[in-house]
């Protein structure tokens, strides 16, 4: 933990604080008024932007405790967030639930599932449980695509409705926007302090070594198994929102390729750090508009038989090179890049030295 | 009876792409410890390139060309992307080939856009009769080639001098290095022939299927008849990829084509529960 000169802790607490400086105190205070003040002047594009933003970063959020802290590595997280979706759906559209007793039903329900396909991490490591987990991306969807038509109504979807809360209605962008950032920011708050406690460390240890974290006393298969809920609950309450943003929940949402995406934004923000999930996130996410803003361009410039074939293409490509850079030329990703970075601004004309 | 008979070939012959694929993921697992999540999309990619070079070069020098395309694409995979991991945790490297697989299919759309094409080839032979039962001569050739090609990977692996390197190598890394033995070598050539192997399996799947673009969903399956047969096994390549072909074609003749899709996924999850390294795979001791 490297600090300004002259800033020493001389008690517990501030030891223990997440932020620790007055500058620090100015620019969380700041960046939370800027998110609070945002709608009045952005755009109803880059609001969207936002909000798919806040919800995807929930969801990495949650992959980042599995896999990040865990070590857990999950290829099926689109899978848990789709049972979320589909918890607050079918309660709401079934059950005529209301909005804001479905969303931590969403998270439970993710929880539950993602506990039961966790359960063979008692056995299975690494690449074997990855495989596991990839079973239960396709085991779950094909779940919602076939069973109980009556419900889940994989061929049209099922329709939901924007919530209301004490007259306001969230059916326009501006007020939903709210709900998602509100929702992420406390989201962000828990994982940051989770990883901070006895079971976050007990998560590093399994992450780091499993069989000396066991030595050490540490119940491998419980905290697994935390690791799992707690990922999962993450997910879920992810997919309660990504329902209520789309308003209409299908299947095809819920691809694979959602998932390594978000394990993608994990690798590029630097596994095993919270501010590493918000940099992957957001920076996948802009990656993914450029290619949107860029690709019509491209498309006018080649024939015209050519030309359908751009946008999609580089849809896929943009990214995932992105990623394989990362993963060749910084490992460590983002947050590393971002402590560098301080380090250096700290130590200017020296050296940096991480 | 004319239609299980009917089943049982079709089962087999997926079976055999199956084994195709799985045996390039068992190659290159054994020498590097990398699981190719991304060979089903070599074979799509293969697929996709060899409609091209047939329709360039002509039927024969077309495939030499694609087989050489293959050996070319499995080298520059190792010396650009794989090279430099060495040393990484290998949880990286399996993490860069589920990237690679995705920009093998964005590569996919870029070149040859989201059409299906014919693969302008036609296999010598015509459909034997048996009776009533009609089986097609390109079923038997994909079967007889995933035979042929488990035959001579046991041949190269447990006859020749490679084979032998490669088997040390496959032990450990280390020793084998400081036995002089050349690693980085043998790690090259396990993608090379991966990369060869997935032409054959493009080829022999296009012929009878079309090549397009929702080849890999299905060949994704391919992962669960490594892991059902064993890692690290080439036998268990081919016995797995016969038993969930067999499986996934009967399931599909007889109960419903909706649950053939998730059938290679619960086998997967079920053989990790009871038994993880696979029929025939090596149970590693770990050590602290």
């Amino acid at each position: 933990m490297d600090r300004p000169a002259g800033v020493f802790d001389v008690r517990y607490e501030q030891d223990m604080a997440v932020v620790r400086t007055g500058p620090q105190w100015a620019t969380l205070i700041g960046f939370l008024i800027l998110l609070a003040v945002l709608p009045l002047f952005a755009g109803s594009y880059f609001l969207s932007f936002m909000i798919l933003t806040g919800i995807a970063l929930i969801a990495v959020l949650g992959l980042n405790i599995l896999t990040g802290y865990a070590g857990q590595i999950s290829l099926g997280h689109q899978a848990f967030v789709a049972v979320g979706a589909y918890t607050t759906a079918v309660l709401m559209d079934s059950f005529h639930w209301n909005f804001w007793a479905t969303v931590p039903m969403a998270g439970i329900a993710a929880a539950g599932v993602g506990v039961l396909f966790g359960l063979p991490s008692f056995r299975l490591k690494m690449l074997y449980l990855t495989m596991s987990t990839l079973a239960a991306q396709f085991i779950i969807m094909a779940f919602f695509n076939h069973a109980f038509p009556d419900y889940f109504h994989s061929v049209s979807g099922i329709r939901v409705n924007r919530p209301e809360l004490w007259g306001i209605d969230f059916r326009e962008n501006e007020a939903f926007y709210y709900v998602v950032i509100v929702i992420a920011v406390l989201m962000t708050f828990f994982a940051k302090n989770l990883v901070r406690s006895r079971s976050g460390r007990a998560f590093v240890a399994i992450r780091d070594n499993d069989l000396a974290g066991e030595v050490i006393g540490i119940n491998v298969a419980r905290y697994k198994l935390y690791a799992f809920a707690i990922g999962c609950f993450y997910a879920g309450i992810a997919g309660s929102l990504w329902a209520t943003y789309f308003r209409n929940v299908n299947p095809p949402h819920f691809h694979i390729d959602v998932s390594i995406w978000y394990l993608g934004c994990l690798i590029v923000g630097g596994m095993g750090t919270t501010v590493g999930a918000v940099f992957g996130v957001l920076f996948l996410r802009i990656i993914k508009e450029l290619v949107t803003f860029i690709s019509p361009i491209l498309s006018g410039m080649v024939s015209p038989i050519d030309a359908p074939k751009i946008a999609p293409g580089l849809a896929v490509i943009s990214w995932t090179s992105v990623v394989v850079l990362f993963l060749i030329f910084e490992p460590r990703g983002l947050a590393h890049t971002w402590e560098v970075l301080k380090s250096r601004f700290r130590h200017w004309p020296f050296k940096y030295s991480i | 009876m004319v239609s299980f008979l009917q089943f049982i070939t079709g089962g087999l012959f997926l079976g055999g792409m199956y084994t195709l694929i799985a045996l390039g993921i068992v190659t290159i697992y054994k020498s590097t410890r990398v699981f190719n999540l991304s060979q089903g999309w070599m074979v799509t990619l293969g697929a996709f390139m060899l409609v091209t070079l047939v329709k360039w070069f002509g039927p024969v020098p077309g495939v030499i060309a694609g087989l050489a395309f293959g050996a070319l694409l499995g080298l520059a995979v190792d010396r650009l992307l794989m090279r430099p991991l060495i040393g990484q945790p290998l949880i990286a490297a399996f993490l860069l080939t589920i990237m690679l697989a995705y920009i093998f299919e964005g590569i996919n759309i870029l070149v040859w856009g989201s059409f299906s094409y014919e693969m302008p080839l036609k296999l010598p032979g015509h459909p034997i009769r048996l009776g009533e039962v009609v089986l097609g001569h390109s079923l038997l050739w994909g079967i007889g080639v995933a035979i042929l090609a488990f035959a001579a990977f046991s041949l190269f692996y447990w006859r020749t001098l490679m084979g032998r390197v490669m088997r040390a190598t496959a032990e450990d890394h280390q020793t084998a290095q400081s036995l002089g033995l050349p690693v980085k070598g043998v790690f090259s050539l396990s993608w090379v022939l991966a990369g060869m192997l997935s032409i054959i399996g493009g080829l022999f799947l296009g012929v009878v299927s079309g090549v397009n673009m929702l080849m890999y969903q299905s060949l994704l399956g391919a992962i669960a008849v490594v892991l059902l047969g064993g890692l690290d096994s080439i036998a268990g390549a081919i016995v797995g990829g016969m038993i969930l072909g067999l499986i996934q074609s009967l399931v599909t003749g007889y109960l419903s084509p909706s649950l053939a899709d998730v059938i290679p996924y619960i086998i997967l999850l079920g053989i990790l529960i009871i038994k993880p390294y696979g029929l025939f795979g090596l149970v590693r001791i770990e050590r602290l």
